[in-house]
């Protein structure tokens, strides 16, 4: 449905040339939710403004199913936007319009027939559950309700694409789950395509069927979410899945157990349970697990159950503890004590 | 109390007449400067480096011009311009001769101001609206003006407050007016009460005008 072929988008500043996106391959399928997930800086609001060419890339082709949007004119270029929409961290509503009129107005300007817009305004005021609110002014609402009035405006062109730039970065951690969920529900009820970037690991494992993990302009890692949970390869993906539960976990006890043993987070997918295995691990090796951790994590498709552990034990009989898991399918990282 | 009415039976017509004159001389340069005003105040937004018209030899000439129109005075501009007026309105005194001076001195003012008013709008709605396919000539009217109407209106509060002062000098070309009424009468007749109850009157519209812009700004302000 989206395609990137060799994007690249260069900026040409006072100061120099800032290469903010690099050589992106991305293939997303009709239907998906694709999660790009990257630190402040790295990239990932060029790349996905280069996806409605917002951003022109400097190289580079952008496919949208067939057609080829780094080809269009502007007229056809225009047309083709009405059927890719785009929430924002900031919202961006029209602050002197109501609810109502912040969705009927881009209606009414992409010409949807007059006797139609009342009924989809009120359509998707209902699906994002406004409508005690839709005479209200944005001043008067919530970020939660602002993003969900974006959101409506967005799904009352009736996209095929949604691409959203960290719509939740602005929201407590509460209002963020239901902004989350209101997405899923937008993806399986309408088979809404999304691209959403975001710097937090939270939403990638929440809602997104596949991920990239982008680094200073380039893709440095592309996965299944379930796959990556388990066998994460780059040091930032590494980094980013630590940052899930690690307030949780108490640093002091972690730093105290690595001087004798080592750490490990092991992931766990549908099929494996948990349980067993550890005690398993303890009668057939010489080592003694120590559950630091444990958690099970709702992925969009299925679940996952993560466990940090300690071994205490001999190299090798660590060693061998930790093949075993390995055959049993279980994804095993280092835990870095930060 | 006689005073008074015989002040008012003997001044009336002149304050009359002298304020349909400013009212005539504002109402018609106002709305003449808005529509010269505001396209040009939009230009001088949409053709800096990074807008939808970006063209900077546009944004650089039109900057220029407005900076040396409003350098100069209002009166030395009555003069200047006559030429000018003569080709357009066929004469340079009266009323009509004094309405092309006053839109020349008041349009690229408010073409300012209105440049500053729509440079406040978030790029980020605009963004939004061309993310969704809208054409930028709708962006103008229905996010750029739409967003920046309550700092319009206090710009053309102050544009109408200024073209008050300013038809104050019309008086130079014969076009009368409420300045012009206090200056003649007041200053070199001596007659200093006309000139109290003109300057009166002229305090009066000045709030009123000011008081009506402000709340109609309030009231435009939704946030
Ligand atoms: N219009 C621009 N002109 C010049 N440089 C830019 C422009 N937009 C972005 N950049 C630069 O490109 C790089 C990537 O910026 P980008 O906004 O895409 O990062 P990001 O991953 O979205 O970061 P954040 O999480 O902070 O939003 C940065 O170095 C930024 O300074
Ligand atoms: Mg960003």
């Amino acid at each position: 449905m989206i395609t990137l072929e060799n994007v690249s988008k260069t900026f040409y500043t006072k100061k120099g040339q800032v290469d903010a996106v690099k050589n992106v391959n991305l293939k997303i399928k009709k239907g998906e939710i694709h999660g790009v997930i990257g630190h402040s800086g790295a990239g990932k609001s060029t790349l996905i403004r280069c996806v409605n060419l917002l951003e022109r890339p400097t190289s580079g082709k952008v496919y949208i199913g067939e057609d080829e949007l780094t080809a269009l004119n502007k007229t056809a270029l225009q047309e083709k936007r009405k059927k890719i929409g785009m929430i924002f961290q900031g919202f961006n509503l029209l602050k002197t319009a109501t609810v109502y009129d912040n969705i009927a107005l881009p209606l009414q300007l992409t010409g949807v027939a007059k006797d139609e817009i009342p009924k989809r305004v009120d359509q998707y005021i209902d699906i994002v559950g406004l409508s005690e609110r839709k005479n209200a002014y944005p001043a008067q609402l919530s970020g939660g309700q602002k993003q969900r009035v974006a959101i409506a405006r967005a799904l009352a062109l009736e996209p095929e694409i949604l691409l959203s730039d960290e719509a939740t970065s602005a929201l407590d951690p509460e209002t963020t789950e239901s902004i989350l969920d209101l997405l899923l529900k937008i993806n399986r009820e309408f088979g809404i395509t999304i691209l959403l970037i975001t710097h937090e690991m939270h939403v990638i494992q929440r809602i997104c069927d596949s991920v990239s993990v982008m680094e200073d302009g380039e893709i440095v890692e592309q996965n299944r979410v379930a796959d990556i949970f388990i066998d994460p390869k780059h040091p930032t993906t590494k980094k980013f899945l630590n940052t899930l539960n690690e307030e949780q976990i108490n640093q002091f006890l972690l730093s105290e157990l690595a001087e004798k043993g080592s750490v490990f987070r092991l992931t766990f997918t549908g099929a494996t349970t948990s349980e067993p295995i550890i005690a398993l691990l303890s009668q057939q090796y010489d080592v003694k697990p120590n559950i630091i951790h444990a958690d099970v994590t709702q992925l969009k498709d299925g679940v996952i159950g993560r466990l940090v552990i300690h071994l205490d034990g001999d190299q090798s009989d660590v060693e061998k503890a930790l093949t075993f898991l390995r055959e049993q399918g279980v994804g095993i990282a280092a835990w870095e004590v930060a | 109390m006689e005073r008074i009415e015989q002040f008012i039976e003997q001044w009336l017509p002149y304050i009359t007449k002298a304020s349909i004159e400013t009212f005539q001389m504002v109402s018609v340069s106002l709305v003449i400067s808005i529509i010269i005003g505001i396209p040009l105040g939009v230009l001088l937004v949409l053709t800096r480096p990074g807008q939808a018209w970006e063209n900077n030899f546009i944004y650089q000439v039109l900057n220029v011009l407005i900076n040396i129109i409003r350098s100069i005075p209002f009166i030395i501009l009555l003069f200047f311009l006559i030429p000018f007026t003569k080709a357009i309105v066929g004469t340079t005194i009266g009323v009509r001769g004094v309405i092309v001076p006053l839109v020349v001195y008041t349009a690229p003012y408010l073409a300012r101001l209105l440049e500053t008013s729509l440079l406040e709008v978030d790029e980020g709605v605009k963004e939004a609206y061309q993310a969704m396919g809208i054409k930028t000539h709708q962006i103008i009217w229905h996010v750029i003006l739409r967003e920046a109407r309550s700092s319009i209106v206090l710009g053309l509060t102050i544009v109408t407050v200024g073209l008050i002062g300013a038809t104050a000098m019309a008086g130079l070309v014969g076009a009368g007016g409420l300045g012009d009424l206090a200056y003649r009468f007041g200053h070199i007749r001596y007659e200093v009460d006309v000139m109290y109850a003109t300057v009166i009157i002229l305090i009066i519209i000045v709030q009123t005008i000011q008081t009506i812009g402000n709340k109609l700004a309030a009231y435009l302000k939704k946030d």
